[in-house]
């Protein structure tokens, strides 16, 4: 007389099992119901929320629907319309391939599905009460289809504790939301939550103009098209022009082939990219999107956690990096005038071929096709790179003025300088150091006890500096030999600065990686041409050439802009010359 | 006030003191000349407050006075009149020019807004060669420093001494001196230093055959010669002992062509670094080789065949420091003295049998980091 100790659980068990992987809060159901949306090839998705989604969600598509048959279907968990072959699950794309959210959903709230196919005559409306199925009727509705989720968690008590209030409910579902519009610009999303409405983003070309729509603030117009392929791996995207980065709050969006996920290496990777060009502790805005092989990314480590395992993360990284670090180098990244930029158009491609999606759902970046309209707009980002040797002078003996094709560029001198020598100064360390002018009267300093004992520490880093410096007893040193960066040097002054900055500290010697960057971001900073010298046209040419030789030619030390552009588009605006304008 | 001079006199007037009108000034007078009618003839005079310039040009004056004008119209005007006799009149606060059927006004302002010029009195000047004069600002004053820290160095050192007297400027880099054994009569023993500005108005105004008055009244300089006086304020401050810097001890002597020298240091240039410019030079015995390696751009090799027995020494220089140095040496060969990578080389004509010409350059190496 044996007992049966292992039973088969029943379906609804397994559900509600299996719910309390995937229906963690109302943001993981609008998550899982807005990706099949966008698998049904919705072009728009409202979603409404009531008491943050604890008494209702509404998700409603206009994408194909589905037939009474399959809507049954997709209620039981694993009957899944997205895969067909094992073959296809390798490389899928789409999200809710697991075929398992649906009946999670359904297993702990009282749902209801209304859907129709545009080919069938009637809707399907099917009731579902915690899992079990109340009831299956012809529904009158547009194509499309409708998922209306109410008291989640009415029978998994445990479950409904850990509810926090509503506006962190709803807060977290509007984030949700927000990923989702920005991986899909061509998607018009709205979200209401107890009528109020928090999104509301028509379809859009491409993702820049999506950014532009969900924060209608200054921000989207300070964001500089990236993009940038290596080794397998492709990285696109927005990020924001360091002059403007800020402290504070800011935006950082990353996406793996279509998904969002969340990855500090990856932001910290692009903010390495920043490097230099921005002041310590701004933190820039930035939206990537990385394209890989499917093989080197797994997305699927827990599907309700953003969480992603690249294959080899170091690479990723230094590609990311190096995809942020490019972009600023690009004439786009510096500061401008321009009050209304011309909306960034994103970098032109279609994605590659994923296994077989909807084509027009994963347009994710505007193609120069779908462009067209716009005239020269189309294609390429305007370069207001100089154009053979600008015509340059000098005003208010701090700023030099060069004519481009697309406007003028503002220079100042100072910022200019301290950029070519900073580089300098970096790539000389690499090789050794750099000469120092050995000096017919060699300069007698007196220092703090504090500057001399970093003085005698950082010795042999300050010869590589060029400034060869030997103790004459007491707090007093002889400097033999400086480096003698321009005609109107003041060698003592700059090693004075230099040295009290490092003895004590500075906003820019604190920002700096290592003691490399230390000595030459002071020595750049301090030896730099100073604002209020008159320069001559050689003069201006060839640090001009030399700031452009650079690599970070629009950004200074400081992290502040070197240039400012004031584009012939901008002239023409506030000229009210529109009319006559090429562009923008 | 009013005066007839010939298109040929305005002009040349106004060509000599113009030069010394500050092109930009916030003192609206400056960029005036003055116009001083004497019975001997019209005085000109311009002023940057640092350095005046004042001529006399002949004229026949009829009514004497004073006006001051706009240089640059003037300049322009006369340049664009026919070549007739000019007469010049005042009216109040405007100057008028009448020349054939040209006929100009111009609003100038009166003469007590011009800053009065220094005064320095020519009682005690003594004399100089103008063509001394000159050889000494032509080898000396391109050294002077452009860096404003140290304004000593921003002027020239002009020594005077017991029957000789000398120039020397010196960045700190490098140092240009040249002596000269004088005809200065009744010179006193003294030591001036001197704009480059002032000089550069000395060397362009006044011609190797003058006979120039120098005189030092206060803290200003005077040259005169007949029709033509330059003023300058004087550097206030110590020079540096330079003498003390200038090595005796260099052990190691080359005697190099210098057009050769120069060529090859100009070719090596090219591919130098645009910062420091460093070239390197390796002496051995009878010859030299210039070497340039540049990260990022490549390399330079070129050698010279030159008078040298020495030890082999290896020390570097900015290129374009020896290219000044050697662009001013009088001689087709140069004698180039040094003793260590980290001392100063110095650099000195070779003259002709039973000539001297002291005159010395002098570079700082750079120091060589490998």
């Amino acid at each position: 007389m044996s007992t049966r100790r292992i039973h088969v659980l029943p379906d609804a068990v397994a559900n509600q099992i299996a719910a309390g992987e995937v229906v963690e809060r109302p943001a993981s159901v609008v998550k899982e119901l807005v990706e099949n949306a966008l698998d049904a090839r919705a072009t728009r998705i409202d979603i409404a929320l009531e008491q943050g989604g604890r008494r209702r969600i509404r998700v409603s598509d206009d994408g194909t629907g589905m037939g009474r048959e399959d809507a049954l279907l997709s209620l039981d968990r694993h009957a899944t319309s997205k895969i067909t072959t094992a073959v296809e699950l390798r490389a899928v794309r789409t999200f809710g391939f697991r075929g398992e959210a649906l009946p999670s959903i359904a297993a702990v709230s009282r749902l209801t599905i209304e859907t129709r196919e545009a080919e069938e005559e009637a809707g399907t409306r099917i009731g579902v009460n915690g899992g079990g199925i109340t009831g299956v009727d012809d529904a009158a509705r547009q194509r499309g289809t409708t998922i209306d989720v109410r008291n989640l968690f009415f029978n998994a008590p445990a479950r409904a504790k850990f509810l926090k209030s509503v506006a962190a409910e709803t807060r977290a579902v509007s984030e949700v939301v927000t990923t989702l519009a920005l991986a899909n610009p061509r998607v018009a999303f709205t979200l209401t939550s107890d009528e109020r409405t928090l999104i509301e983003v028509p379809r859009a070309g491409d993702v820049a103009a999506r950014v532009a729509a969900l924060w209608p603030g200054p921000e989207a117009g300070t964001l500089i098209p990236l993009s940038h392929s290596e080794r397998g791996v492709e990285v696109l995207g927005l990020v924001q022009r360091p002059d403007v980065a800020r402290p504070g709050l800011r935006r950082a969006h990353l996406f793996v082939n279509g998904r969002p996920f969340r990855s500090p290496a990856v932001v910290r990777a692009a903010e390495r990219g920043y490097r230099t060009t921005i002041p310590h502790g701004a933190r820039p805005w930035m939206f990537l999107f990385l394209e890989m092989g499917g093989g080197d990314v797994d997305v699927n480590v827990h599907p309700a956690k953003a969480e992603v395992r690249f294959r080899e993360e170091g690479p990723v990284l230094e590609v990311v990096e190096s995809a942020v670090r490019g972009t600023l180098q690009g004439d786009a990244s510096s500061a401008t005038f321009d009050a209304q930029l011309a909306a960034p158009v994103m970098a032109v491609r279609e994605p590659r071929p994923a296994t077989k999606p909807s084509a027009d759902q994963m347009a994710l970046f505007a193609t120069a096709s779908d462009q067209g309209e716009g005239g020269d707009a189309a294609g390429a980002q305007t370069e207001i790179a100089p154009v053979g040797r600008p015509r340059l002078w000098q005003a208010l003996r701090t700023y030099i003025m060069a004519e481009t094709r697309d406007g003028l560029l503002i220079v100042d001198q100072h910022s200019a300088h301290e950029r070519v020598l900073f580089e300098r100064l970096i790539r000389a360390f690499e090789r050794g150091g750099q000469d120092g002018q050995r000096l017919l009267f060699p300069l007698t300093i007196r220092l703090t006890r504090a500057e001399y004992d970093l003085v005698e520490e950082l010795g042999s880093l300050l010869a590589r500096a060029g400034f060869e410096v030997e103790g004459f007893g007491g707090d007093t040193v002889i400097v033999q030999a400086v480096p003698n960066p321009h005609p109107y040097f003041d060698a003592e002054r700059s090693f004075r600065e230099m040295v009290h900055d490092l003895t004590n500290g500075s906003e820019l010697s604190r920002s700096a990686k290592n003691q490399h960057e230390r000595i030459a971001s002071v020595f750049a900073c301090k030896s730099a041409i100073k604002s209020g010298q008159k320069l001559d046209a050689r003069e201006m040419q060839e640090l001009f050439d030399q700031l452009f030789a650079t690599e970070l030619p629009h950004h200074d030390v400081h992290g502040r802009p070197t240039i400012v552009r004031l584009s012939t588009a901008e002239l023409e605006r506030r000229f009210d010359r529109s009319g006559t304008s090429h562009g923008g | 006030m009013n005066f007839t001079i010939t298109r040929q006199n305005l002009h040349s007037g106004l060509a000599a003191v113009s030069a010394s009108i500050p092109s930009k000034t916030t003192l609206p007078v400056l960029s005036n000349i003055l116009f001083e009618a004497r019975e001997d003839g019209v005085w000109m005079s311009g002023t940057d407050l640092d350095v005046a310039v004042r001529v006399k040009v002949p004229a026949d004056v009829k009514e004497q006075g004073s006006l001051t004008a706009p240089g640059k119209k003037l300049q322009e005007i006369t340049r664009e009149l026919p070549d007739q006799p000019v007469e010049v009149t005042t009216r109040g606060d405007q100057i008028e020019l009448k020349c054939g059927r040209s006929h100009f006004k111009l609003n100038g302002l009166p003469a007590e807004e011009f800053p009065t010029l220094a005064s320095v009195d020519f009682s005690d000047a003594w004399d100089v060669e103008g063509k001394d004069l000159h050889a000494l600002i032509h080898h000396t004053s391109f050294a002077v420093s452009t860096e404003e820290s140290r304004p000593i160095l921003n002027g020239v050192l002009w020594e005077l001494r017991d029957g000789e007297m000398r120039m020397v400027a010196t960045n700190g880099h490098r140092l240009a001196r040249m002596g000269i054994p004088a005809g200065t009569s009744g010179a006193p023993s003294a030591d001036f230093i001197v704009p480059p500005a002032a000089l550069q108005q000395v060397q362009r105004l006044f011609k190797d055959e003058d006979r120039l008055s120098v005189a030092k009244s206060g803290n200003h300089l005077g040259f005169r010669a007949e029709r033509t006086e330059v003023f300058t304020r004087l550097i206030e401050g110590t020079y540096p002992n330079y003498d003390q810097v200038i090595p005796r001890d260099s052990d190691k002597l080359a005697i190099v062509d210098k057009k050769a020298l120069e060529s090859a240091v100009r070719r090596m240039a090219v591919v130098a670094s645009d910062q420091t410019h460093r070239i390197r030079m390796m002496f051995e015995p009878g010859r030299v080789h210039l070497n340039v390696l540049t990260p990022d751009l490549g390399e330079g090799h070129d050698e010279l065949e030159i008078g040298y027995d020495g030890e082999e020494l290896e020390i570097g220089f900015n290129a374009n420091y020896l290219l000044e140095v050697l662009r001013y040496m009088p001689t087709d060969e140069v004698k180039i003295a040094f003793k260590a990578p980290e001392r100063a080389a110095t650099m000195e004509p070779v003259p002709a049998d039973g000539e001297t010409i002291d005159y010395l350059c002098l570079v700082m190496p750079l120091r060589l980091l490998d």
